[in-house]
């Protein structure tokens, strides 16, 4: 649209600046930019004031302490205990980091100093876009081909007649690992390649193998960019919701196992909200709950962006 | 975007000096596990689309009548046509890598005839026999439903939402770029957006769900879905244009104002041809997202396709998108063919963000290469 403006306004810009107007046109895209940027700092206070008020509404409704301290979640009794949640969101996040963040890292690493060049890009575009794929589809995918081998693993685990199945933490922290990874991986390849040829270069000279130098040197050296990158994917994972609301079953309890059905704070609201009317307890709770999740996501991300900003490299 | 990367082992050639013993096994369990990682996932996409492509082209029984359904041909016009094209448009790019003398204006002009013609007869005459899949009506109790009003309306979103993001978003972007004066706005800009971005998405939805549907009683809508999206893909494109816009070079924009132009001519003609090519990839990466989102839609635009209403421009009905479908197949669905549908609804998104991804890296390079041709342009 911008190019057609100049294109379309061209003649007609001419035309004004030859009658002294050029300078309403002047104020007029001045004002409309401006307008733009304060569009953008007026809606992110709407979202998160809305967002805020009801929340806060809810909270002082059922108070603070229910809402982070007790494990009952039944909304249809009046009980909204959010430590289920909570748990579940934690957890599931959490196991995804660890099972996915560590490959992505070190397959990174490798990448940018030991892949032959002609593997760099291909490796790279694949990351691109399985990280652009939708999270439902990532969702489905472990509903049909995870979740049932996640149930033949714990009932193995735990016999043929236990109470457990393939819903649940196990699978959640399996598929949003796997979801993570090629974001963590684009993130990781990025912060390793900031790390300057000089250093490289140096250790080398200094007689180190080129993995002592990967290990030692440009690890280390982009450590941050890592950290980043890692925390990213958590932030990424605590906040999905559909995917997980696939496989993590539903159950609102606190899981026993991680083979036994749990849910999220995400889950939970995507599921609650289609039965709440708004401005009811329920729906004011559920809110509440989204506050909460985004106070964990926005720690995260507060804790990145104090990382790398003090970016050096 | 393309920072120049320093090349490891360029000067010393360290992937020539290989290990010894235990190194020279750790590095090979490190390729074996980038390699295993990456196959894997390569792996997963081609099954994707090897198992839906086969449900699309196999579907054979519609099952809803598909007649009397208002704009049914045109969406069925347009689904052929842009099928057709698309073919046409493989030929002809690699029938001029094969034969270079094709690279001509004669030749351009061609295969740009060629795609119409084939875009022009694959509409009027193949609409009828499409692969039904993709045109069928969605059904949630019988076997054969198909994705026809979700591709639309996935297409309409990304229109609708584009329409609201491109203008406020290169706006806001040129305003930080060139036009603040104030460094604490400049600063408070950045942490809106910056706050935005990490925003958890059920959060977008919640929000689009209290203000839109809610509050201004616009009901489970399209509009409420594309506003919450135009806001989830503000950070992105704000943050993308302002980095193509500083990245234009400083004695273009100089040459335009020793020239007389003020300053705003000088950004309308110079600054933003120049980089239009990272502007339109950044709008580009966020038609993908548009395709990928589900929560926020699901809040504020609905799970249903309503028959009368399905392939309707009014932006004020609700209905659902690929990726909403895709969900609500499998949580909510009773059709015994629903593994069959999410393949099925599971390829075509898949194609359609690979597409809009490829599109956008290929929009940006177009900004790397040939900066001479832009620049003369920007400067004619």
């Amino acid at each position: 649209m911008a190019n057609q403006m100049t294109a379309d306004s061209r003649a007609e810009l001419g035309a004004l600046r030859a009658q002294g107007g050029g300078r309403i046109v002047d104020a007029l895209v001045r004002l409309f930019v401006l307008v733009c940027g304060v569009f953008v700092v007026v809606s992110t206070v709407l979202v998160i004031a809305f967002l805020a008020k009801t929340g806060i509404k809810g909270i002082r409704e059922v108070g603070l302490a229910q809402i982070i301290g007790h494990v009952v979640w039944k909304p249809e009794a009046g009980l909204f205990g959010g430590v289920p949640l909570i748990v579940g969101t934690l957890i599931s996040a959490a196991g995804a980091v660890v099972l996915g963040a560590a490959p992505a890292v070190f397959a990174a690493a490798w990448v940018t100093d030991f892949a032959p060049k002609s593997l760099k890009t291909p490796f790279r575009r694949l990351f691109e876009i399985t990280s652009a794929v939708p999270s439902v589809v990532y969702g489905w995918l472990a509903l049909s081909y995870l979740v049932p081998l996640m149930d033949r693993l714990a009932h193995r685990l735990y016999g043929e007649d236990a109470q457990v199945g393939g819903e649940g933490l196990a699978s959640a922290a399996m598929l949003l690992g796997v979801m993570i990874v090629p974001t963590v991986t684009i993130l990781s390849l990025d912060a390793l390649a900031r790390v300057p040829q000089s250093l490289r270069d140096a250790s080398a000279a200094l007689g180190a193998s080129p993995l002592q130098t990967a290990f030692r040197v440009v690890i280390p050296g982009a450590w941050r960019g890592l950290l980043v990158a890692v925390f990213y994917g958590f932030a990424r994972a605590a906040g999905e919701t559909m995917a997980v609301q696939m496989v993590i079953g539903g159950a609102r309890q606190l899981a026993p196992n991680a083979f036994a059905p749990t849910t999220t704070i995400s889950t939970q609201i995507v599921m609650d909200m289609q039965n709440a009317m708004p401005g009811t307890p329920e729906s004011d709770a559920l809110y509440a709950m989204a506050l909460v999740l985004l106070v964990l996501s926005s720690g995260v991300v507060l804790i990145t962006r104090g990382l790398s900003a003090r970016r050096s490299l | 975007m393309n920072e120049a990367r320093p090349t490891p082992g360029s000067s010393l050639a360290l992937h020539t000096r290989r290990g010894h013993g235990t190194e020279r096994f750790i590095l090979r369990a490190l390729a074996v596990g980038a390699l295993a990682i990456a196959a894997a996932y390569a792996f997963a996409l081609l099954f994707l689309l090897v198992r839906g492509g086969m449900r699309v082209v196999s579907f054979t029984s519609y099952a809803t009548p598909l007649d009397g359904i208002e704009g049914e041909e045109r969406m069925r016009f347009g689904l052929a046509a842009t099928l057709f094209a698309a073919a046409a448009w493989a030929v002809s790019s690699s029938a001029k890598r094969l034969v270079p003398s094709l690279e001509s204006r004669a030749g351009r002009r061609g295969s740009r005839a060629f795609i119409a013609l084939a875009a022009l007869v694959g509409g009027l005459f193949v609409r009828d026999h499409l692969p039904r899949f993709l045109i069928a009506l969605p059904s949630e109790t019988h076997a054969g439903g198909g994705v026809g009003p979700e591709i639309f309306n996935t297409l309409y979103f990304a229109v609708l939402s584009t329409a609201v993001t491109l203008p406020i978003g290169v706006g806001a972007a040129v305003y930080i770029a060139r036009f603040a004066k104030s460094r604490p706005f400049v600063s408070t800009v950045r942490t809106a957006l910056d706050t935005l971005a990490s925003l958890p998405s059920i959060v977008y939805g919640l929000f689009g769900f209290l203000v839109f549907v809610v509050e201004m009683k616009a009901g489970y809508s399209l509009i409420a879905g594309a506003l919450v999206l135009a806001l989830v893909n503000l950070p992105l494109v704000v943050g993308v244009a302002e980095e193509a816009i500083r990245a234009v070079p400083r004695e273009l924009e100089d040459g335009s104002l020793a020239l007389g132009a003020t300053q705003v001519q000088t950004v309308l003609r110079v600054t933003l041809p120049h980089a239009w090519p990272g502007i339109l990839s950044a709008l580009v990466l966020s038609i993908g997202r548009v395709f990928a989102e589900s929560a926020p839609l699901i809040m504020t635009a609905g799970t249903t396709i309503s028959r009368s209403t399905a392939y309707s421009l009014d932006p004020f009905r609700g209905g659902e998108t690929l990726a909403v479908h895709l969900w609500y197949v499998n949580s909510a669905g009773l059709s015994p063919d629903k593994a069959d549908v999410s393949a099925g609804t599971a390829a075509v998104l898949v194609i359609l963000v690979a597409l809009t991804n490829v599109l956008a890296a290929r929009i940006g390079r177009l900004g790397g290469v040939d900066p001479g041709r832009r620049a003369a342009r920007a400067t004619r």
